[in-house]
Formats: structure tokens, C-alpha cells, sequence
């Protein structure tokens, strides 16, 4: 940097950080400071200190098992929809094929219509050609409501890449898989990874299509949470979440270690 | 590493799979979730699993939600029974969604009071509880114990005055009962209307949920709330001081029914479970557990469960039924009203 | 094999899972909104666009998530601006203040505002306790709770979109700036914010759409009294129930956001990522 930046700039950017944690932190500090509470109430500050809900949670097994389907649905859908995503926006960003404005504009539809329409529509669709619903199904909607950020976050990071890089491996005698596989993929990484990133938020806390499209045996953690809270609100939905924050703690701590979070964090 | 990655390709494929499993030998019905469910499976679904050996999958969903689910998978339905609190049966029958029932079939059928059974034929499935709409109140902070309807108009309430958003089965009956004590009746909800916006602009509170209910009386000081008897008694035993009043002008009913679902292939053995459900042991224990009223004239209950409730026949004949197939008729207009009064 | 080919087998799983998995089940339900008992009817969408309560819907609808954009622009651009600048380990800090709300279930989130936001809650026990509101002040059921919520929701999107473009962005150009003169202000004006357009422009199309037609959180946070159209939506398909006029409400949803984004999108020159 050529010179300094002001003091006064500091302190304003300082006490704008700090306020800005504030605001983005206070519900799960919130959510942290209720899962202790002694009362059935859920309230803030919480009255007495106990553990009984971590307890209950722990020993129960409703949520255990629900998180850990969430979690292979979730993993299941960041798959197909990184996969799918970033094959589609490789082929968008070319601009080769006919319609590919209406192919980029298509696949970020998803996002705009409220998940409840698509959470019916789709019921019905499958119901009336497939039959029974089956965790698939839930899989399959999760997968079309992220994939408008893989193609979204792919397409980023493509616009940015040098397009003379894949000409210059083909004058060199790379086919088109050599040139897919060692030139365009790994430009895409920074904005696939981020896209798995999203897609795997996406999926893991959707509650409004499951809720609709879960059958019998299928029951994700964000529907339990949400039942619980509609029905019978006491702090252990808190501990759940406070189990869950500290588990995304370790994650990213995990990721910087091995990554640089930065990094990935940045697309 | 790679006995991980194999354990959960393993689990994932019995994830995907698992509704081929769901054979011949299970149910799968919905409950209402928290401690209904709690009560549910105690009174009804593991003694069934004991007597019958079957396996029953529990789905937690809101009436309205669990209805719209049914609705939408009516060509692949995957409920076999569905318990409904909010009169959705009577559109679920005439969408041919349910299935009439055999009265015949039903062992406990006998021995339920009539208008618990009435429609049968029609598919709509008997009544098992009974919820009583009254008035829930707060009886540490109100002195004097409200009696009767017109009590929730009282100005100094307003401010602790907790309505329930009409989208709730609870919160309809209680509507409809204010709007006939203002002088309105099921063709006329309009002096329902008003008192609702009067009491609003006076400072009460609209929630669309129970535990919001819940929240307001432990946290923000709500002292009145025209609601059902067993909430009362859920308050009560979250350790609130709360207290249910039948009011004067009477007492709303709500039926809660089990349903049998149209195109499943095991309706055997969901009349089984339906007929259990009527059965007098499990409205008694629904009962004790709930305080819900029994709509089997052999239901014994014990003298401190019986004062919760409304218990024998006269007690429940006198009931007040607001014509369901009206409501029905008019929800979808009653709910845009409503919506439209109660905006900001 | 030739390129087309090429392009043509990279899309083709896109193409059909949405056509199969998305297209045919939402076409299905919007066809519900123009078909009546004696075939097809425009009645829903009259009885829409008549009716000044579900036109109040609507307009609230476009005005909060309008608001929430802004909002969520005007902290994120700084916001992303600083973590460029700062070293390594407070940028870990910051990423991390920005990716926990974003793991963490948004029900639960919205859960922590009510508690907050209530009568009770700790945010109007403090404006009380300072008298600047009276006895019976709440916060819950307004559009201000609405607009707290999503833009709490929302900003780490917006953050992570106008980050990922100025962190490619060249730091001489800035240097350049500043060595031929520029204030800091007038380096961030006339270089920072420009190269940072598709970024902004991307987040914001974003936001937009997401609290336009997002459901729990301002359905938690407004309450029934205050309704947003995707809510009012779900309680056409569940609480009323009136497919057709809820198919109705998506599709005017889904042409509302199109008229906003049209013109926005086509003013910045398809600057959008």
C-alpha cells in the first residue's frame, strides 16, 4: 500500500466489524444461551443453568437419526448438483449451443418460485408417474434448487478464466477430454467447491420440500426442528442447534487447516 | 477410511431403498407431533404393535399440512390412516381421498356416541377426542375468573388478550363462537369481524400457532386466550399457572377423527387400528394423558380427569357443533376476511 | 465429436433433470391456476389483481426485499471491502463470522430473533429501559422484524458474492489511484466500486430473489397480521385450500421478480456473474 490508511478509517471499519458480528451472531448466541436454560420455556436471558436438554437430545435418538439423514441426503445432493452444475455451466459459458440464455435463465428459475409450489407440483408429478414417494424424490428436488448456485458460482470464476488457455492445449494436440479434464476443470475448482459449499447448506437445511416429500421412514433434522418447534418448543431444539454450531466450528477450523478457508471462501 | 466410505454407501442404500422394505405388515399414519405424539403412541400405536405384531411409521405433520400432502399424493397415497383435528376429513370424503367405512368392521363402533360416527358411511372417519373450546387463562395474574365469552371484550384483557389466527382448527371455533356472542351466526361472521378488529386495535395479539400460545403466557405476560381445554392442561403442566373456564354462552367442540386413506392395500389392518383408536382403554388413556373428551360411552375416568372433561352423555350433548360442512363451505372466503381484517 | 456435441453432452444432465424433475411438476401446478370446472379461466388472476388487499400483498412483498437488498449491499460492499485488506488471521475470523449464521438452520436463527424481538425480548426491553418506547412496545409482527431477519439471513450471500470479485480484483490499479492523487474515498468510488459491479450486481440479484420468495422467516417474524406473498402462497395450498389461486399467486410472484429484475439486470449491462 502506497500510504496508510487514515486513522479515523480504522476505528470507523473497526467498530463496523464489531457491530456487524454483532447483528450476524446475536440469534445464535441467543440459541447457544437458551439450550442451557433449567425452564421448559424457551427465553433469553434463560432462567437457571442446566444441562438436561443436551441430555435429552444426546439420549434420544430422533434427532441423532435425523441428522445423520440429513447429512447423506445432503451429501447425495452436493454430488449430483456440483456435478450436473458444473458440466452445464462449462457448456453455458461456451456459448455454443443454441438457446443458452434460455438455458442459463432456465436453470436459475429454481430460485425464484417459492419452494412450497414446487414441494406440491412436485408430489403430484411423482406420485401421478412413479408412484410411492421415495427418498429419492427428495434428493432429486433438493438437487434442482442448488443447482442455481454451482452454475451460478462456476460461471463466476469461468468468466474471470483466460479463454486462450483451452485454444493454446488444443494447438499443443489435446483432445477434448485432455483439454476438459486438465484445462477447463481445474479453472472451475475455485467456483465448483464453493458451489458444493452452497448446495450441501442448501439441502442440509431445507425444511419446506422435505416436509412435503418425506415419506414414512424419512424424517431430515430440519423438519424435526421445525415440528418441534410448532408443536411442543422447549430448549432442546437450542442444544441441537448449539450442537450443530459447534460441529460447523470444527468443520471450517478442519477445512482451514487442510485448504486455507480463505481460499475457498473467496469465490 | 475405506470401511467408512463402504459403511455409508451401505447406509445410503438402505436410505433409498427403504421404502421397499415398508411391507405388508405396516402402517404408516400421521400424529400431530410433541406431546400429542407422545400420548399417541402410549395410547394407541404400541399397544397396537404389540397386539398385531405389525410396524407403524409415524409421519408428524399439522392437519393442514398432512391434508395437502394426502391431496397431492392421491394417485400414490402412502398414509393408511390419517387423524385430522381440523374438519379437513369432510373435503378429503368428497374428494373421494378417504374411504367409507364399514361400521360392522369397526368392534368399538357400537359403543360410540352417534354424532361420533355419523358419516361413516360417507368416509369420513368416527371422531375418537373431542377438544373443548373454552376460555385459558392465566389464574395468578387475573383476579377474577373469567365466566363467560363476552369476557374476552373486557378493555382491560385486551392488552393480555391472545387470539388464534383462523388458518388453526382451534382458532376458528373460537372465532366463530365470539362472532355468535356479537350477535353473528354462519351465514353473518361480519360482528365476529369487528370485535376481532376492535380488540386488535386495543392492543391483542393474532397467533397462528399453539406454542406460540405457549410463549406468550411464560414469557410476555398473556392473561386470556379463547382456546381449547387440553392446552390448558399442556400449560399447566409446563409448570404455568393456567386454568381452563367453559364459557357460558358454550362450549365449541372439535373433533378430532381417524381416517381411512383410499387406494392402500392393507385397509384390514388399518380398520384394526382405527378400531383400537375408538376403543374405550385408549380414549381413556388419551384422556388421562391429554384431557381430551371420549366420544366411547364406556370410557371410565377417574374423578380428578373426569372435571377436565366433558364426561358422559348429557355432558356431551351439550356441545355446541357448528355445522362443519358450513364451515367448510365458506373457509377459504372466511380465511380471506379474516386475513383482510386482522391486516396492518 | 464436434463441439457442439461436446457442449451438447454437458448440458444434457442439466437440461433434463430440469425438465423432468422441475419443469414438468411446476408446469403442472401453474396449469392449475388458469383451469377452472369449465376449462380455462383467468378468474384467480382477476381475483389477484382486483383485489387491493392480495395488490398490498404483492407490493409489500417487492418493497421489504427492495429494502432488505439495499441493506444487505450497503453493509456487505464494506463489509467485503475489509476482508480484502485485513491479514490472514482476522480474515479467518471473518470468514468464519460469515459462514456460521449461513450453516446454521435458518428456522433456528429466525427462533433466536423471536426470542429477541418479543415483548419480553431482550432488543424492546432495552428501548424501554432507555424510554424510548412505550410499556407495550414489541417488535415481533412488524416489518421491521421482517426486514432484521432477512438481512441477517441474506448478507452473508451478498458478502460472498462481492467478495469472490474483489479479491481477482488487481491491487496496483488502487495503488495507481492512490499514487496519482486520489483520496481513499475517491479511490474507492472511482476504482473499488466499479470493479466490484458484478459482484454487487450478482448479490443483489440474489437477495432480491431469495426474500422475495422466501417463507419462514417472514412468516415466523411478521406473523398472520403482516403477510408476505410467499406465505400467503403456502397458506392457499395448506390452511385454505385453494390450489388454483395459490398457482395463481406463484405465477404473479414470478412475474413481479422478472419486472424488477428485467430492467435492473439490462441498466447494469448483464454485469451479474
Amino acid at each position: 500500500m502506497v500510504k496508510a490508511v487514515p486513522p479515523w478509517l480504522r476505528i470507523a471499519s473497526g467498530l463496523f466489524l464489531a457491530l456487524t458480528a454483532l447483528f450476524l451472531l446475536a440469534p445464535l448466541v441467543v440459541v447457544i444461551g437458551v439450550s442451557f436454560s433449567e425452564s421448559q420455556f424457551i427465553a433469553f436471558p434463560p432462567n437457571g443453568l442446566s444441562l438436561r436438554w443436551y441430555e435429552q437430545v444426546l439420549t434420544s435418538n430422533v434427532y441423532l437419526s435425523a441428522g445423520w439423514v440429513s447429512l447423506q441426503i445432503a451429501i447425495l445432493v452436493t454430488v449430483l448438483a456440483t456435478l450436473i452444475g458444473g458440466a452445464a455451466a462449462i457448456a453455458i459459458h461456451r456459448r455454443q449451443l443454441p438457446g443458452t440464455d434460455v438455458l442459463a435463465t432456465a436453470l436459475l428459475s429454481p430460485l425464484v418460485l417459492p419452494t412450497i409450489i414446487y414441494a406440491i407440483g412436485m408430489l403430484m408429478f411423482w406420485s401421478a408417474v412413479i408412484g410411492p414417494i421415495h427418498p429419492i424424490a427428495l434428493a432429486i428436488a433438493h438437487t434442482v434448487i442448488a443447482l442455481p448456485y454451482v452454475v451460478r458460482t462456476t460461471l463466476a470464476v469461468l468468466a474471470e478464466s483466460n479463454p486462450f488457455l483451452e485454444e493454446a492445449a488444443r494447438t499443443m494436440g489435446a483432445n477434448r477430454l485432455q483439454r476438459l479434464l486438465y484445462v477447463v476443470l481445474p479453472q472451475c475448482v475455485p467456483g465448483l467447491g464453493a458451489g458444493a459449499f452452497f448446495a450441501f447448506n442448501i439441502s442440509f437445511d431445507e425444511a419446506v420440500l422435505s416436509l412435503f416429500l418425506r415419506g414414512p421412514t424419512l424424517n431430515t433434522l430440519p423438519v424435526q426442528i421445525y415440528g418441534q418447534l410448532e408443536f411442543s418448543p422447549d430448549p432442546s431444539v437450542a442444544a441441537v442447534s448449539t450442537i450443530m454450531i459447534v460441529l460447523t466450528i470444527v468443520l471450517i477450523v478442519v477445512i482451514d487447516r487442510m485448504l486455507g478457508i480463505t481460499k475457498f471462501a473467496s469465490t | 477410511m475405506n470401511a467408512k466410505l463402504g459403511l455409508s454407501v451401505v447406509s445410503l442404500a438402505a436410505l433409498l431403498g427403504s421404502t421397499a422394505i415398508a411391507q405388508a405388515n405396516s402402517l404408516t399414519i400421521n400424529s400431530f407431533g410433541g406431546a400429542y405424539e407422545t400420548a399417541h403412541r402410549e395410547c394407541v400405536i404400541s399397544p397396537f404393535e404389540k397386539e398385531t405384531g405389525a410396524t407403524v411409521n409415524v409421519v408428524t405433520a399439522y392437519s393442514a399440512d398432512a391434508f395437502a400432502q394426502v391431496r397431492a399424493q392421491k394417485d400414490a397415497p402412502q398414509f393408511d390412516v390419517i387423524h385430522f383435528s381440523g374438519g379437513q376429513e369432510i373435503v378429503a370424503a368428497a374428494e373421494g381421498l378417504l374411504s367409507p367405512i364399514d361400521d360392522t368392521k369397526l368392534t368399538n363402533a357400537a359403543d360410540l356416541y352417534d354424532f361420533a360416527k355419523a358419516k361413516l358411511a360417507a368416509g369420513e372417519g368416527p371422531a375418537y377426542s373431542i377438544a373443548a373450546i373454552g376460555l385459558v387463562y392465566n389464574t395468578e395474574a387475573l383476579a377474577e375468573k373469567p365466566t363467560k365469552w363476552t369476557d374476552l371484550l373486557k378493555p382491560e384483557l385486551s392488552e393480555g388478550l391472545v387470539l388464534t389466527d383462523i388458518s388453526n382448527g382451534y382458532g376458528m371455533l373460537g372465532f366463530l363462537m365470539l362472532n355468535q356472542v356479537q350477535g353473528g351466526d354462519l351465514t353473518n361472521i361480519q360482528p365476529g369481524l369487528d370485535a376481532v378488529k376492535s380488540l386488535l386495535d386495543a392492543g391483542a395479539l393474532v397467533v397462528a400457532t399453539s406454542p406460540e400460545i405457549q410463549q406468550e403466557f411464560a414469557q410476555n405476560g398473556a392473561l386470556i386466550a379463547p382456546y381449547a381445554s387440553d392446552y390448558a392442561f399442556t400449560l399447566r403442566n409446563a409448570g404455568l399457572p393456567s386454568g381452563f373456564q367453559a364459557g357460558e354462552e358454550g362450549t365449541p367442540a372439535s373433533f378430532i377423527t381417524a381416517n381411512l386413506v383410499a387406494g392402500r392395500d392393507n385397509a384390514d389392518l388399518a380398520l384394526k387400528f382405527i378400531d383400537m383408536t375408538i376403543s374405550a382403554d385408549a380414549q381413556a388413556c388419551f384422556a388421562n394423558a391429554l384431557r381430551y373428551t371420549p366420544t366411547n360411552s364406556k370410557t371410565e375416568l377417574a374423578p380428578e380427569v373426569a372435571a377436565d372433561v366433558a364426561y358422559g352423555e348429557a355432558a356431551v350433548a351439550g356441545l355446541l357443533r357448528f355445522d362443519p360442512t358450513v364451515i367448510e363451505a365458506n373457509r377459504s372466503a372466511w380465511v380471506e376476511q379474516w386475513n383482510r381484517t386482522i391486516a396492518q | 465429436m464436434n463441439d457442439r456435441t461436446e457442449n451438447l453432452l454437458l448440458a444434457l444432465p442439466g437440461i433434463l433433470l430440469l425438465a423432468l424433475a422441475f419443469l414438468f411438476p411446476i408446469g403442472q401446478m401453474l396449469i392449475l391456476s388458469v383451469s377452472g370446472p369449465d376449462g380455462f379461466t383467468l378468474a384467480p388472476f382477476a381475483r389477484f389483481l382486483s383485489d387491493p388487499y392480495y395488490m398490498g400483498v404483492l407490493w409489500r412483498t417487492v418493497r421489504l426485499s427492495l429494502i432488505i437488498t439495499i441493506i444487505c449491499a450497503v453493509i456487505g460492499f464494506p463489509l467485503a471491502y475489509i476482508m480484502t485488506k485485513v491479514g490472514p488471521r482476522l480474515r479467518l475470523w471473518l470468514v468464519i463470522m460469515i459462514i456460521l449464521p449461513l450453516m446454521t438452520s435458518v428456522v433456528i436463527r429466525t427462533f433466536g430473533w423471536m426470542v429477541m424481538l418479543s415483548r419480553s425480548g431482550i432488543i424492546p426491553q432495552i428501548l424501554r429501559d432507555f424510554d424510548l418506547v412505550g410499556r407495550n412496545f414489541a417488535l415481533m409482527q412488524t416489518e421491521t422484524a421482517i426486514v432484521i431477519g432477512m438481512v441477517q439471513v441474506l448478507l452473508p450471500f451478498m458478502t460472498l458474492s462481492i467478495l469472490g470479485v474483489l479479491t481477482r480484483v488487481d491491487g496496483r490499479l488502487e495503488e495507481a489511484a492512490r499514487t496519482m492523487g486520489c483520496s481513499f474515498l475517491q479511490t474507492v468510488r472511482t476504482v473499488v466500486l466499479p470493479l466490484s459491479l458484478p459482484g454487487l450486481v450478482a448479490g443483489s440479484l440474489l437477495c432480491f430473489t431469495l426474500s422475495a420468495s422466501s417463507f419462514v422467516t417472514p412468516n415466523l417474524l411478521g406473523g398472520s397480521r403482516i403477510q408476505v406473498l410467499a406465505a400467503s402462497i403456502y397458506r392457499s395450498v395448506t390452511s385454505a385450500p385453494d390450489w388454483p389461486f395459490a398457482s395463481a399467486q406463484a405465477v404473479i410472484l414470478f412475474v413481479g421478480i422478472l419486472l424488477v429484475l428485467i430492467p435492473y439486470m439490462k441498466l447494469t449491462g448483464g454485469k451479474n456473474g
